[in-house]
């Protein structure tokens, strides 16, 4: 054994505490950026994970039957690595037999006979396969048990496509999104497909649009290709989902680097300083300035590195369950695991951050004399900090708290990295809070303009029922004659081509108070509507097309064309297949029954359950569920802010149990004197907990504007992603209570921290301290 | 002196793991007198005064002080006792550095409850008292090692204590200023101080002390009355 690891063996088993706080900061700090960045690295590459997972298509091509035969396209292999088709393909109009069906619109159909093969190897989480005609799967990603039967897919039994019923037989998912739904061949080829659909994965640089086109353009020259879709299309859409993770991950992600680092390096300085009088004496006894760096390097690097082993195992757990819940709903769910890259930063990176940190005061070392280092190993310098004691000594405070409250002027250093560690904990408890505070009251904001009780005409669940026999004005009339009905609004839904417009857009013409039960609070620009020409838009159809209040758009509406305005721009708008348009109600004979949908706000105080009862029972063929959830979204990110919060929190009260484990090693001699005059050993701990409760009210006050700044920087960013615009009202989150709580927040770290060195030195034997001199 | 007992030890036993420091001691201490505690390195003086000063608690036996019983007293009545009843000066004196000579003194009687106002006006007092007035405002860097035993002095008479214990008071001190400390031992007890002086300085001891009271293992060897030289 070395003399170098002799001594640093000795050393790390001399100093447990210090030795603890190292492996610890190093596992917490390891342990959130393990948890940061799976979750960073899965949001910018879930799509990239599942789309190599199902074998992905480069490019979904169609070619017209007429030009080209199946056989040709099958023989045409020229820079494809894969391929799968070609099957027949059609786009029809459908009918579902149930409330979903007025939002199906027109489904691209493809004709295949399983779901494997070489190339876009779908994932059918429910029911099967289609195996006869009459069958028929449809695309969509994957719902767990109770979101499915809560959702409208949950009531989807049969389906009407060119004149045929269809049985619903199961769910399927294709990342690529190769079709809306699959029948078998045999049934494709009875409808007599308008294109043939082929799935390309091809060799060499795909990284491109122009790359895929132009090795699409390769495999079978001539016009008979109709139109192709690059698997960049999908990407880019999903990318733009995702986004919205990233500025709050992204800024707890900084957030708990710079907190490492600080912490680090305080525990590291504190410990660098503490140890000078031991590294003095290895000097006198012959070890050279480098071997002295490196018992200094080996003492902070194994627990380092003990806690960052341990901090990557408990955040890749930690991680697991948030990366499942996170992606699921966007249909990643599978196969987000935590990267090797990811595991592999998280036991380098903060051992060699410590390592980083632990260079700068050790090289302090290395320059030292014995005799310096010894003496230097000594209480604090005279001279510091005595106007501060001087005065806090003249006033009228209880002297334990004025000594307390003069103690982080003796050692400003290490003063002022406990306080930055402190202003980060609060900065991140406050942006959480923020964060929390804004999307409840999205969410909230949400479940007022739904309603508490979500109404359509429909069958009663996925087994089938009775259809109701009621028209629209009489369920109208029904839900408003029930016990606890305090607001009803009825619309009905329906998918309009735009002249000018490549895609239609989703209409809802409203009735009741529809407007009154929240879709006019979320107003972000303009009015609410007012006549039939006057149409409100939402946020999200307003970015994407495009348009601007005060715009007109030309609507094909019942055979002819109706020039309508845009007056108001909301945040949402009503449930159905994109975010469209809110007009006047208008009679629109013939209408689907299943196109209508009601809303019901329930008057204070009654029970969501035993009006859905109600409704039920007075009329079973109603689908009626309960409006009130808080949304997935709301609920992940809420709880991956809280945790992280939590995790850095818990870091910066680290932070401050180091601070004061080594302002109470440098003290010993203090303290024991103060006991020796009567000092009762809760002054000694009130005077210790002062110190660091100080340091947290002015942590706090620092940190509040910067959360604050945080969550003004990071809710827009990831509104602009998920292209929504917030009213800025919900970003008014902050009051007098909340501040004041937060406030005590940034006491509560430095109290928790400081409490466990503060009570063992209340506990400190006076007579071993004052005799061992 | 009068005969009102100030100090009483009843056969106090301290054992640190099968080592006894103190074995069996019995000492009374009256008001008014100077008791000097001698003996051999181990011999138990630094256990005798801890026991004394409710620094540390007994195996077994009584430490009754001013009419107090010490080993029965949780760890915030020693501090209360310790805080109006006792005075202590310590061979390396024990000063905050980051206090001036002046608020040294004072803190001892602001944790008592008293304002800053009133403790300085009290701590300037004994700095009149003692002949260091002009180093009031000088922080314990800047004092002489004898100037800071005397700030430890009156830092222990700030509460005006039944018992003044001095654990090796001039051992830190060249051979003038400790001369000048031990002046001041014996003029304090001249007006009525009780002293307990643990050294291994036997001038001092008979210098300063009216008994010596010889330790050897733990145990009293020899108590013998003193001639002041």
């Amino acid at each position: 054994m070395s003399a170098v690891w002799a001594a640093a063996r000795a050393a790390i088993r001399r100093r447990r505490l210090q030795t603890f706080v190292i492996a610890l900061v190093a596992l917490l700090c390891t342990a959130t950026a393990v948890v940061s960045l799976a979750l960073l690295d899965a949001t910018s590459a879930p799509f990239d994970r599942a789309f190599e997972q199902q074998q992905g298509p480069h490019a979904v091509a169609f070619y017209d039957p007429a030009k080209v035969t199946p056989e040709q396209l099958a023989g045409a292999r020229n820079g494809v690595a894969a391929g799968a088709g070609p099957f027949g393909q059609t786009v029809a109009e459908t009918r579902a037999a149930g409330p979903v069906g007025s939002m199906l619109g027109p489904l691209a159909i493809v004709g295949r006979a399983d779901p494997a093969g070489e190339v876009d190897r779908l994932d059918v989480w429910r029911g099967r396969w289609p195996a006869a005609p009459g069958e028929i799967t449809l695309n969509a990603p994957p719902e767990d048990d109770a979101g499915f039967a809560r959702g409208p897919m949950g009531h989807l039994s049969t389906l009407t496509v060119n004149g045929t019923t269809l049985t619903v037989v199961g769910w399927a998912y294709s990342v690529s999104h190769s079709a809306d739904a699959w029948v078998t061949p045999e049934q494709m080829t009875a409808w007599r497909p308008s294109g043939l659909q082929m799935l390309y994965r091809f060799a060499g640089d795909v990284s491109t649009r122009d790359a895929v086109e132009e090795r699409l353009a390769g495999v079978l020259p001539g016009g008979a290709l109709l139109a192709a879709q690059p698997y960049q299309v999908v990407k880019e859409e999903a990318a733009e989902t995702a986004g919205v993770y990233l500025p709050f991950l992204g800024a707890f992600g900084v957030l708990g680097l710079l907190v490492a680092v600080i912490i680090v390096g305080n525990v590291v300085s504190g410990a660098v300083v503490s140890g000078f009088r031991h590294i003095g004496v290895l000097k006198s006894l012959g070890f050279t300035p480098r071997q002295v760096v490196g018992v200094y390097l080996t003492m902070v690097i194994v627990p380092a590195t003990a806690g960052a082993i341990l901090g990557t195992g408990l955040g890749a757990v930690g991680a697991q369950p948030l990366l499942a819940d996170t992606f699921r709903g966007l249909g990643y769910g599978q196969g987000t695991g935590v990267e090797l890259r990811v595991w592999a930063a998280g036991l380098l990176g903060v051992p060699a951050l410590v390592l980083v940190a632990a260079l700068l005061p050790a090289s302090r070392a290395h320059r030292l004399s014995a005799a310096e280092a010894i003496s230097a190993g000594s209480a604090p310098r005279p001279g510091r900090a005595l106007r501060v004691q001087r005065l806090l000594g003249g006033t009228r405070l209880p002297r334990s708290i004025s000594l307390g409250l003069g103690l982080p002027f003796a050692r400003p250093g290490r003063t002022a990295l406990t306080m930055a560690s402190l202003l980060i904990g609060v900065t991140t408890v406050t942006l959480a809070t923020g964060l929390a505070g804004t999307l409840i009251e999205t969410s909230r904001l949400d479940a007022a303009a739904g309603g508490d009780v979500g109404v359509r005409p429909g069958v009663a669940g996925p087994a089938g029922g009775p259809t109701t026999e009621r028209g629209d004005r009489e369920i109208e009339a029904l839900l408003r004659g029930l016990p606890g009905a305090a607001k009803v609004g009825a619309s009905a839904g329906l998918t309009v081509p735009v002249v000018g417009q490549s895609s239609p857009v989703q209409v809802n013409f409203i009735r009741g108070d529809v407007a009154a039960m929240g879709y006019q609070a979320q107003l972000l620009e303009g009015r609410w509507l007012a006549g039939p020409d006057e149409v409100v838009a939402s946020a999200e159809l307003i970015n994407k097309r495009g348009l601007a209040v005060g715009d007109t758009m030309v609507l094909q509406l019942e055979g002819g064309r109706t020039t309508v305005t845009i007056v108001g721009e909301t945040m949402q708008s009503l449930p159905g297949p994109g975010d469209g348009l809110f007009a006047a109600w208008r009679d629109l004979p013939g209408l689907d029954p299943f196109a209508f949908y009601y809303q019901v706000e329930l008057a204070e105080g009654a029970d969501v359950q035993a009006f859905t009862a109600a409704v039920r029972a007075a009329d079973p063929g109603l689908t009626v569920w309960d409006n009130t959830d808080v949304t997935d979204l709301t609920i992940v990110i809420t709880g991956i802010s809280t945790v992280l919060a939590l995790l850095l929190a818990a870091v910066a009260a680290l932070g401050v149990l180091n601070t004061v484990a080594l302002n109470v090693q440098d003290r010993r001699r203090d303290l024991g004197m103060l006991k020796s005059i009567g000092m009762t050993p809760r002054q000694v701990l009130t005077m210790l907990v002062t110190s660091m409760a100080a340091l947290g009210v002015a942590g706090g006050l620092l940190g509040i504007p910067f959360g604050m700044a945080a969550h003004r920087l990071v809710i827009p960013l990831a509104a602009d992603a998920a292209k929504v615009t917030l009213p800025d009202y919900v970003m008014r989150v902050w009051d007098p209570a909340t501040l004041a709580l937060l406030v005590v927040s940034g006491v509560l770290i430095a109290v928790l921290g400081a409490l466990l060195p503060a009570r063992s030195a209340a506990r400190l034997s006076i007579a071993r301290v004052l005799h061992n001199e | 002196m009068t005969t009102e007992t100030v100090v009483r030890l009843d056969r106090v036993r301290k054992e640190y793991g099968e080592t006894a420091a103190l074995d069996g001691v019995s000492l009374t201490i009256r008001r008014g007198e100077a008791v000097a505690v001698m003996g051999p390195s181990g011999c138990g003086k630094s256990t005798l005064l801890n026991m004394i000063a409710g620094l540390d608690r007994p195996t077994s036996g009584e430490v009754t002080v001013h009419g107090e019983r010490l080993d029965a007293m949780n760890e915030t009545r020693l501090a209360l006792f310790r805080r109006h009843h006792l005075g202590m000066i310590f061979q390396f004196f024990n000063l905050l550095d980051d206090l001036s000579a002046l608020d040294n003194v004072a803190l001892a009687a602001q944790l008592t409850g008293s304002s800053a106002a009133t403790a300085r006006r009290r701590a300037l007092e004994l700095f009149d008292e003692l002949g260091i007035t002009d180093r009031r405002d000088v922080y314990p860097a800047a004092l002489s090692g004898g100037e800071r035993q005397r700030v430890a002095v009156a830092r222990a008479l700030m509460n005006r204590p039944a018992l003044l214990l001095a654990d090796e008071p001039t051992g830190a001190l060249d051979s003038r200023a400790g001369e000048q400390v031990m002046d001041l031992l014996i003029d304090l007890n001249q007006i009525g101080q009780t002293l307990l002086i643990v050294t291994h300085d036997a001038r001092l001891a008979h210098r300063c002390a009216s008994r010596l009271v010889e330790l050897a293992d733990g145990r009293i060897a020899a108590e013998s009355a003193l001639d002041r030289v």
